[in-house]
């Protein structure tokens, strides 16, 4: 890719007066100030390479998204960078510092929080000791201290002024009694992204915020992620919706078959016919939002099957869509 | 074969596999024929037996029967011409002396209490005496219960030997030895490396079943130690009170174990599979289930140990290695069984179907198996291996009530061991668990045996929780 | 017909098993309800415990708080030994070696050559003697027939009660405070815990700790009055208290100790019921198969709670634990 700052301009968030990166746009290139930084990350599945990032730069106080086609390694190469799975080889620092190989709770308590593309909210919990959750250095975790309530009575009264002011934020406030399992699929997605922001987060990472929410409640969804941003905070995001990159991302980072292929401004990128190639080319006839929580499924198991089944499914887009709704359904 | 082999050459060699099992358990009948109910070995055998009778009572015909075994502690060597003396309520009494395999067994009048006596001045000269507090015993004998055992051991040592483990798995076949000196590790390694081995692949066959069923709905089957026991009783049944030839009996059991199977998933799994249970709940339904189909059999069944007709003499005999032809037998009966199984799974469309529910079931499900369906024959197929498995536990060892549950840790060690949900891994860790448990009996006491399998199953779930054949990923 | 059985039954409301059990059964409520750890082996924290106890207390004449403290510690190194490989895994792994350990501490202690210390298969007999030192009740008969008890009886059910007063407040207490929130979000989903930064794994150690002393408790109380037997831990015992839990409801401080009572007086009724049945020839059984009947009615029950009212006879449908 040559330089192409001169068309990006237009499409660059008006936000953003100063530019992103250094030097040549390209896969793995360098960002003028970069939060999370990782280099050759690797991952692999029995035989399969589903993780393999030379180098990557996650832009401060940006919304980045991280697109690619099914199986692309982008759920995988989340967990890797916040703890929830162990890579093959790699290194990656956090505000400078090494992140590789710390546990995923300490990942979190260093500001890195994260949601799953399966929402997990906590059903049996109402939606007020969900939000509670969130909050950390909490005195009453203790389980000495925790038999003592004189001790943490106080912040438990900060922590949940804090959420009610929260939920007040995500139209969730009026729920704060009910169990999060009566709340619906988009209000689930909402109540996670409103418990990660409990613990004042600097880096958000939200693995599909909007598979599953209904329209009407997407418009509010972007607004809170652009809101993340005005409040200081980075935004690395998983999205299939290119409406939605595109409304919202600051820098799109393509991945494909586990690599980085190509990073860019977001109208910049969708234009790459390599990217064009690696995204739709296989799938064009199928709506990609619908498969990614199958092969997601599949990434871990048989090969020679998934590779059996996926074609199946892509030659046969009622199929497709028939597992998506299974889908939905053992999810909820 | 090739590699891509037509349904019709599988049928083929399905086929032969049930042909070459049918003629294996068909030549166990000359030799059941010849042994006999225990309970009429006696009346076959009655030169050797020699009985005293003062209260004869035809062992053969009596409904209620004790028998008694006279063995060595040392090398479990019969004792023949040991007298014994049963009494019981209403003045019954009756001599009997042990014949040349150490055995006979006295008819009773009806069930109740009996005391067993074994006369010490009758044993042999350096034979030594009973084992200490088992002369003379009280057995309860429970109606329509026939060999109900009063085994004695004879020490010549003082005191200090092991006493049997609970749910005691004596393996009378395996562990005979002439050996007059003392054994050497070679003479003390080999008899139980062959029992093990038996015994893992007894194990291997109960396993297949917990695998597949894990595999293919998330269960872990607690109830499955029933299914073991269901078809040792049923053999026990159709070879005992009912007199069917031994090989009748086993194919009974695998006949039976497999409707048991199918009858449990249809009128409690399924229906709570549809009812979308969760899996944690599912469990503990089995153990719900476990707990009242085993005091159920007890309550049939009675609680004292059930011995399958059986011909108890050594058939082969290498080196220390003593076999009774029902020990090989069984042990080749459940290899081909094992490679019929590991054909199907490979081979087969059912098989494939299998593990494709296994790797994942709302794939398999898209791609057009009839998830259900494999699921049904998975608890039919599981249900009849733990029947056939437990029949032949019951010509290898004894059968009880309870014979399956206190086998049931041992099937989920060998299961884990080799690696959850995997069928293969079953077979390893079942052979590994079996020759563990025997092998571990040189050094430590009979009783520490299971304790040493299930402390290997919590060192491999530290060092390799997937299992030896397991994959890294799955153990989530 | 004798009909004492009735009153007899009703005994059990107050009876030292029934406390023994629901401490147990509370501990199982702090690992299963609460925490969802799927422990089998709770017959093993409460051998470990009652072992601890006696073997202290009769071997080496501890006085009686002494050995409490030595059975609490018996239950934690359990708990650590269970805990360390198994946590980490999936729930299933869990109960399997949880129901194992129990076996093996089952096994192990009836060995013959470590008999002397514990007694083999006989158990240990008189670990009470220091505890009723402590007896400040005049030695009399206490009661109405057919309940009557003496002043050791009364010393133990006065203190085992008030166990279970203390114990089920500081559980009531722990649930309600962020640490116990953090425990019930980890029986939901602990991903979910972990990637709001709380140390998971420590936790469920904390929360099988905690209940495996419980357990460890409620065999010393259940042990007092009688004796320490091996065999009354044997797996039976775990699904006894996984019916008590669900009896009453698995996800409350109430439950374990309310279920306790009515598994207790219902079986001693239905065992009277029985009793009368065989020996007056109304139903053909035997009385050496009456014994196996009660094992059936708890597997039965077992699976009908499961399956019908998971939340207990006394719990709300919305409060159901099995969610999913």
């Amino acid at each position: 890719m040559s330089d192409q700052s001169a068309t990006t301009d237009v499409n660059v968030n008006v936000n953003d007066a100063k530019q992103i990166y250094i030097g040549d746009v390209g896969p793995g290139v360098k960002k003028r100030d970069p939060i999370l930084i990782a280099d050759s990350v690797t991952r692999t599945f029995g035989g399969n390479t589903a993780v393999n990032v030379e180098h990557v730069e996650i832009p401060r106080n940006m919304i980045t998204a991280l697109i690619g086609p099914n199986g692309a390694g982008k759920t995988t190469f989340f967990n890797l960078l916040t703890g929830f799975d162990k890579p093959n080889s790699g290194n990656w620092t956090y505000d400078g510092q090494k992140l590789a190989g710390v546990p995923a709770f300490k990942v979190a308590r260093r500001g890195m929080v994260r949601t799953f593309q399966l929402t997990k909210s906590l059903a049996l919990l109402s939606v007020m000791e969900n939000m509670r959750l969130g909050a950390t250095k909490q005195k009453g975790e203790n389980i000495f201290r925790a038999m003592l309530p004189f001790l943490w009575r106080d912040q438990e009264k900060a922590n949940t002024a804090k959420a009610m002011e929260l939920l007040g934020r995500f139209k969730l406030d009026t729920k704060k009694d009910d169990y999060a399992a009566s709340l619906s699929g988009g209000q689930r997605k909402l109540l996670e992204m409103a418990r990660a922001l409990m613990s004042d987060p600097d880096l958000v990472m939200l693995d599909e915020p909007m598979a599953g929410v209904n329209p009407a409640l997407t418009q509010s969804l972007l607004g809170h992620i652009l809101g993340l941003k005005d409040q200081g905070m980075t935004v690395l995001f998983v999205e299939h919706d290119m409406h939605m990159v595109q409304t919202i991302a600051d820098w799109v980072i393509v991945m494909a078959e586990g690599k980085i292929v190509a990073e860019g401004y977001p109208s910049v990128v969708m234009q790459d016919q390599a990217v064009i190639d690696a995204y739709l080319g296989a799938h064009h006839d199928v709506d990609l939002g619908t498969l990614t929580g199958q092969l997601a499924v599949a990434e871990d198991i048989d090969p020679h099957l998934v590779e059996e089944l996926r074609e199946e499914v892509s030659a046969d887009p009622e199929l497709a869509e028939e597992l998506a709704e299974e889908q939905n359904r053992t999810e909820q | 074969m090739t590699t891509r082999s037509s349904p019709h050459s599988h049928r083929a060699v399905v086929g032969a596999a049930v042909a070459l099992l049918g003629g294996l358990l068909l030549s166990m009948a000359p030799l059941s024929a010849t042994a006999a109910p225990l309970t009429a070995a006696s009346a076959v055998e009655a030169p050797a037996s020699a009985s005293v009778r003062s209260a004869t009572i035809d062992p053969a015909s009596a409904t209620e029967s004790i028998g008694v075994w006279v063995r060595l502690d040392s090398n479990k060597a019969a004792v023949a011409g040991v007298k014994v003396t049963v009494t019981g309520s209403g003045g019954f009494s009756s001599d009997v002396v042990s014949g040349a395999d150490g055995k006979v067994t006295v008819g009773l009048p009806g069930a109740g209490d009996y005391t067993v006596k074994l006369d010490e001045t009758s044993v042999p000269a350096g034979d030594g005496v009973p084992r200490a507090g088992t002369n003379p015993r009280t057995v309860t004998v429970a109606a329509n219960s026939t060999g109900v055992p009063a085994y004695f051991l004879l020490t010549t040592a003082t005191g200090g030997s092991s006493t049997s483990a609970p749910g005691s798995t004596t393996s009378p076949g395996s562990s005979s030895s002439d050996a007059s000196s003392g054994p050497s590790l070679f003479d003390l390694l080999v008899p139980r490396l062959a029992s093990g081995l038996i015994f893992g692949l007894l194990l291997a066959l109960a396993c297949i079943g917990v695998s597949l069923i894990y595999g293919t709905t998330g269960l872990n089957n607690f109830a499955h130690g029933e299914l073991v026991t269901f078809g040792g009783l049923m053999g026990w049944v159709l070879a005992g009170p009912l007199g069917l030839p031994g090989p009748i009996a086993v194919i009974g059991a695998l006949v039976l174990g497999g409707v048991m199977g199918y009858v449990q998933d249809l009128g409690l799994w399924r229906p709570l599979r549809k009812k979308g249970v969760a899996l944690i709940p599912l469990m503990i339904v089995s153990v719900g289930l476990s707990l009242a189909l085993r005091y159920t059999f007890q309550v049939i069944f009675g609680p004292g140990t059930l011995v399958a007709p059986n011909d108890t003499s050594a058939a082969v005999n290498w080196g220390p290695v003593h076999l009774r032809s029902s020990d090989l037998i069984g042990a080749i009966v459940c290899i081909v069984l094992l490679l019929l199984v590991a054909f199907v799974l490979l081979r087969t469309r059912i098989g494939k179907a299998t593990r494709a529910v296994s790797d994942n079931k709302a794939l398999a499900a898209a791609s057009g198996i009839n998830v259900e369906r494999v699921i049904r024959l998975v608890w039919i197929g599981g249900g009849a291996l733990a029947g056939i498995a437990g029949a032949l536990i019951g010509y290898y060892q004894t059968i009880r009530w309870d014979t399956g549950a206190s086998i049931l840790l041992l099937i989920f060690a060998a299961v884990t061991l080799g690696g959850l949900g995997t069928a293969f891994g079953a077979l390893v860790g079942s052979i590994i668990i079996g020759l563990f448990i025997e092998v571990s009996t040189i050094w430590l006491p009979a009783n520490l045996k299971f304790v040493a399998a299930l402390v290997v199953l919590i060192i491999i779930l530290l060092i390799r929780p997937q299992g030896i054949l397991g994959k890294r990923d799955r153990i989530g | 017909m004798d009909f004492t059985f009735i009153p007899l039954a009703f005994g059990q409301l107050l009876s030292p098993q029934t406390i023994g059990f629901a401490l147990a059964a509370l501990g199982l409520a702090v690992h299963f309800g609460f925490g969802g750890l799927l422990n089998f082996g709770q017959a093993g924290f409460m051998s470990v415990g009652g072992y601890f106890f006696a073997i202290t207390a009769v071997k080496f004449g501890f006085p009686f708080w002494l050995s409490l403290v030595a059975a609490i510690i018996g239950a934690v190194i359990f708990a650590f030994i269970l805990g360390i490989p198994t946590l980490r895994l999936r729930a299933d792994y869990l109960s399997i070696v949880t129901i194992a350990a129990a076996e093996i501490v089952r096994y192990t202690v009836q060995t013959p050559q470590i008999a002397p210390f514990t007694g083999g298969s006989d158990g240990i007999n008189g670990s009470s003697a220091a505890f009723d030192a402590l007896n400040p009740i005049p030695p009399g008969r206490y009661g109405i027939a057919p309940l009557l008890y003496s002043a050791s009886d009364l010393w133990i059910i006065i203190c085992g009660w008030g166990a279970v007063l203390v114990l089920g407040l500081l559980v009531w207490q722990l649930m309600r405070s962020p640490w116990g929130r953090v425990i019930k979000g980890i029986r939901e989903d602990e991903d979910a815990v972990r990637s709001l930064g709380k140390n998971v794994y420590a936790y469920k150690m904390q929360a099988l700790i905690l209940g495996g002393v419980l357990g460890a408790l409620g065999a010393v109380v259940a042990i007092i009055p009688t004796s320490l037997q091996p065999e009354n831990f044997g797996t039976q015992t775990t699904f006894f208290l996984f019916t008590i839990i669900l009896l009453g409801g698995a996800t409350t401080v109430l439950g374990p100790i309310i279920g306790s009572i009515i598994f207790w007086v219902v079986l001693s009724l239905s065992d009277g019921i029985l009793s009368i049945l065989v020996t007056n020839h109304i139903v053909p059984l035997s009385t050496v198969q009456q014994g196996p009947i009660r094992f059936i009615i708890v597997g039965v029950a077992l699976m009908l709670l499961v399956i019908f009212r998971p939340q207990g006879i006394l719990g709300k449908k919305r409060e159901t634990y099995f969610s999913v």
